[in-house]
Formats: structure tokens, C-alpha cells, sequence
């Protein structure tokens, strides 16, 4: 899942100065399971809004909201401008579809777990190419700070990572599951990675 | 006899390390070293050690090299992708640099440049590999170079590191793809000296061991915060007492530096202090200790 999380509502009333009519959407995928931008939290920014003098014209959902097909039918015509919770993705589709002024009311953080709604963690950096197949499924690139492909630095120490030493290093992660299915990390040919699967902004067409 | 005949010949190597200035001054780092000048083989030059801003370690060895010193060029990944390294390597090629040290490098919020954008585009394996292309001739994008550079390669292993097999098989890998000696993170005690010794042997490749004398209780702390089983708890008891710790530390450091001429092949000093007693030291060593044959 995408992970975001709600600005200060402060900053948001800030961002917001002259307009008035305000239509308000959260987003059920991402910011809803991560219970920073869905239609509860949604909900709880008209309000602050409107005690802070702001008409809130409507509050919704569309569900997922980077599905341009859905944004598309829906109309805001009362609106002087519309705040999104949604992702990063889902804030840009509506600015794209709906020609009135978008404010973000989140910050998108990364594509990670979710434990218990409590603790989101990183798992992917959507790097392109993806390698976990060999690594017991457990990424390195996106969960060592520095993407150490070829085992663990010099910092792995009490099996905590240098950079966060309240956060496990990855290599201990990969270690451990490889060891519980049987199976031991074997250095490949040492190849240098190719960054430009990752150049953004990328485009991806389905050709099935 | 210099560094590179040591490496290949068996003979016992010192090695120091010196961080370049923040600045431009590098008279002040020049005379602090000048005692050591015939005592110390080669001097690591750091590059923006702990993610902190120092000149060029390309630069600072070229100043090293003009005033009669050999220096160890340290690169990392932290800062330069393949394109900045690669041009790098070559200016130090072009400048006469013999010896040359790959690590990874330390991440930038652990610096003073929180808010830096962190590089590591190539890690350690993939600098050696790199450094492997270049002399042979070649960019790692196969394109044919105009005059190679040769180098005497290091690299680094530590041996608190885990998980064990993996930091092992990734010190192999280094000595496969090139690496002719290895220096040590500091170590303590003379046990784990001796492990990280036999480990580097098996390598292939020369191991030098890391030394960081520690100078006060509140030294001693940070490197216990770095990494907790390193700094042995007798030590630490004995230096929290000790009158002058500073002495204490050096002391301790020299002993441990003395028992590993019994066996090693080489000590590093990561940190200089008194350079006058350091080169009285290493004087004591090549001259008068049992082991002097081995110098
Ligand atoms: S290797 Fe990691 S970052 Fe890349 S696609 Fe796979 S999970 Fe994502
Ligand atoms: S300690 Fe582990 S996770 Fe942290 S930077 Fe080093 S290899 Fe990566």
C-alpha cells in the first residue's frame, strides 16, 4: 500500500487562505488503511474547516482515487477548490480530470507495510527491477538505507543497522528467512545496477 | 623500503590515518605528521570521513606525495556515482597516486550534512570491480582508456560485523575482485585481533589491523554506542580510574599494537595523536622489540 500522512490541519487552513466553497475527498486505498487521509479523517478536516470559517460544499470517496475513469464523473460545481487526501497520485489525477484549483492535505511517504495500523515500514522503492527472488523476498534495496545488494556493510552490528539503530539491518532480515526455508545468500557475479529503470517519470504500458 | 615492496614481501606494514583540512591549510596536517615520516609506510587519506566536509582526498594525497609522503587514497560510494568516481580514479592515476582504498561509505545523516542527497550508485564490491576495469584498460561501459592507472587496492573488514558468513564471503569477494590489503575497524583486544587476522589471511590478502587509541572515558563511550562488544568492560573500568586517561589509552593501544607484531602483518593507527611519542614507538619496534626482524 501507499502510505501518506495528514499535514498539521493548521497548514492546510493556511494553504487554503482566500478560498471559501471547499469540497473535500479522502481516499479509501492507502490513506484510508493508513487512517491519515480516508473519509474519517476526511470528515474530522471539513470540520476543523468549518469552525474555521470555511463552506464545506461536500465531503466524499470515490474509493480509489488514481482511477481516472471515476474522477472523471464527478462534478464540483459549487467548489472554489477541492483539498485531496489522496496520495500523491490520486491528488495529481484529480488536478488532471477536474479543472478547479487542488490543495494536498497529506505528504506521500512510501509503498510499505502495514502492522496493525500502528507501524508502517518501507518495502519497496519501486526501483524497476525487481531482484527479491533471490534474497529470500525480503528487500534490500528499498530496506537497507544505502541498497546494499551484495550483503550487508560494515555497520551491521548486534544485528542493527548503522543508519537506524532501532530498526533491524536488512541482512539480518534475508539471513534469517533464507536459513528458515533452507537456503543460504550465494554472491552473484558482481554487475553494477542499471538506475535507469528508475528514472522518473516512468510510463508503463499494459501489452497484454 | 616502501608500502608496495612491503605488501608483496611479507614484511610488517604501519599504517596512520589523516583526515584532509577543513580548509585549505594543509601546512598544520604536514608538520603534524613530519615526525612519522620514516616511521609510518603509508598515510590513509579519508574521504569526508563520517560524512563530514573535508577537501579532496584526491588532492590531499597529491599535496602528501609532493612533500615525500606515500599516501593511501580513500574512495567511497557516498558522494560520486560511477561517473564521479570513475573520472576520480583517473585524476588520482594521473597524479601519481600508487595505493587507493574502497569502502562504501557512511550514511549522510550520520554526518553534519543531514539534508544530503545519499549517492551509493556503486557499493564497495562494485568500486573494486570498477577499479578492476580501469585497469585493465577500460570504463565499466567497456570504452578503451588512453593510458591505464595501476594501483595497490585496499579495502576494509570488520570484524563485529554481522551476520558472520556473509561479511566473510563478502571480504572474499573483495580479494577476488582485487583487493590486496585490508584494514580493520579498531579493535580492543588481542582475540579479536587474532580472528580478524586469520579471516583476512584466508582471504588472500594482507590484514592490517585498525588501532583507535582512546583518549577519554568520553571517547570510550561513543565507541561503546558504535559498537557495544568492541571496547572490553577491564578496559573500561581501568581507564575511568586511570589518573590520565589519555596516557592509559595510548598505552593500552601501543601494548595491543606490540602483540599484534608477534603475529600480524600490519597495524593501522587511526588516529596520530602525539606524533612524537607514536614514531618512538614504532622506533621501539623496528630497533629494539623481540620482533624487529619482521620490519
Ligand atoms: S527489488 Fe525491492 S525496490 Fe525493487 S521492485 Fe523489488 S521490492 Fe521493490
Ligand atoms: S547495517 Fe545493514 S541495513 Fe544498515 S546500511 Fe548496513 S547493510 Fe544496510
Amino acid at each position: 500500500m501507499v502510505v501518506v500522512k495528514l499535514k498539521p490541519f493548521n497548514e492546510i487552513l493556511k494553504i487554503l487562505n482566500d478560498y471559501i466553497r471547499i469540497t473535500v475527498i479522502g481516499c479509501e486505498i492507502g490513506s484510508g488503511r493508513c487512517m491519515q487521509g480516508g473519509l474519517r479523517e476526511a470528515k474530522e478536516l471539513a470540520q476543523f474547516l468549518k469552525n474555521n470559517g470555511k463552506e464545506i460544499v461536500d465531503v466524499l470517496t470515490l474509493g480509489g482515487t488514481c482511477i481516472v475513469e471515476k474522477v472523471k464523473k464527478i462534478s464540483f460545481k459549487d467548489t472554489d477548490v477541492i483539498v485531496s487526501l489522496a496520495c500523491g497520485a490520486g491528488t495529481q489525477v484529480i488536478s488532471e480530470e477536474i479543472n478547479k484549483p487542488v490543495i494536498t492535505g497529506v505528504s506521500t511517504l512510501f509503498i510499505g507495510s502495514d502492522s496493525h495500523k500502528e507501524v508502517f515500514k518501507e518495502y519497496c522503492i519501486a526501483c524497476g527491477d525487481c531482484i527479491i527472488s533471490t534474497t529470500g523476498s525480503i528487500c534490500p534495496i528499498a530496506r537497507c538505507p544505502k541498497s546494499l545488494r551484495y550483503g550487508p556493510c560494515g555497520g551491521a552490528i548486534n544485528k542493527m543497522c548503522e543508519v537506524n539503530n532501532n530498526t533491524e539491518c536488512v541482512w539480518f532480515t534475508i539471513d534469517k528467512k533464507l536459513n528458515d526455508i533452507g537456503k543460504y545468500f550465494s554472491f552473484p557475479e558482481i554487475d553494477f545496477s542499471d538506475y535507469s529503470f528508475s528514472n522518473h517519470p516512468r510510463r508503463f504500458k499494459n501489452e497484454l | 623500503m616502501n608500502f608496495s615492496k612491503k605488501l608483496n614481501n611479507g614484511k610488517f606494514i604501519i599504517t596512520a590515518e589523516i583526515a584532509p583540512p577543513r580548509g585549505i591549510d594543509t601546512d598544520k596536517i604536514l608538520k603534524g605528521i613530519y615526525p612519522l615520516k620514516e616511521y609510518v609506510d603509508a598515510f590513509n587519506i579519508t574521504d569526508n570521513q563520517r560524512s563530514m566536509v573535508r577537501a579532496s582526498s584526491v588532492v590531499m594525497s597529491k599535496v602528501l606525495l609532493d612533500n615525500g609522503f606515500e599516501p593511501i587514497c580513500q574512495f567511497t560510494g557516498r558522494d560520486r556515482n560511477r561517473i564521479g568516481l570513475q573520472s576520480d580514479i583517473l585524476g588520482a592515476g594521473i597524479f601519481g597516486i600508487k595505493n587507493i582504498l574502497v569502502m562504501t561509505g557512511d550514511f549522510p545523516t550520520l554526518g553534519d550534512e543531514q539534508g544530503a542527497k545519499p549517492v551509493f550508485d556503486v557499493d564497495s564490491l562494485q568500486i573494486l570491480k570498477m577499479v578492476k576495469l580501469l585497469q585493465e584498460g577500460k570504463l565499466i561501459n567497456g570504452k578503451e582508456l588512453n593510458g591505464k592507472p595501476k594501483f595497490n587496492i585496499g579495502a576494509v573488514f570488520n570484524p563485529f560485523a554481522g551476520p558472520e558468513h556473509l561479511q566473510i564471503a563478502k571480504l572474499n569477494k573483495k580479494v577476488e575482485l582485487g583487493a590486496k590489503f585490508i584494514q580493520t575497524q579498531p579493535v580492543y583486544d588481542i582475540k579479536t585481533a587474532k580472528y580478524a587476522h586469520e579471516i583476512i589471511e584466508q582471504s588472500g590478502a594482507v590484514p592490517i589491523i585498525g588501532l583507535l587509541p582512546i583518549n577519554s572515558l568520553k571517547m570510550a563511550n561513543f565507541i561503546k554506542k558504535l559498537n557495544p562488544h568492541s571496547v572490553p568492560d577491564s578496559f573500561l573500568e581501568k581507564l575511568s580510574k586511570a589518573k590520565d586517561p589519555y596516557s592509559y589509552g595510548w598505552e593500552y593501544a601501543l601494548n595491543l599494537a606490540q602483540s599484534v607484531t608477534e603475529f600480524g602483518r600490519g597495524i593501522h593507527f587511526m588516529l596520530v595523536g602525539k606524533t612524537e611519542d607514536l614514531a618512538q614507538f614504532i622506533d621501539y619496534l623496528k630497533n629494539d622489540s623481540p620482533y624487529n626482524h619482521k620490519f
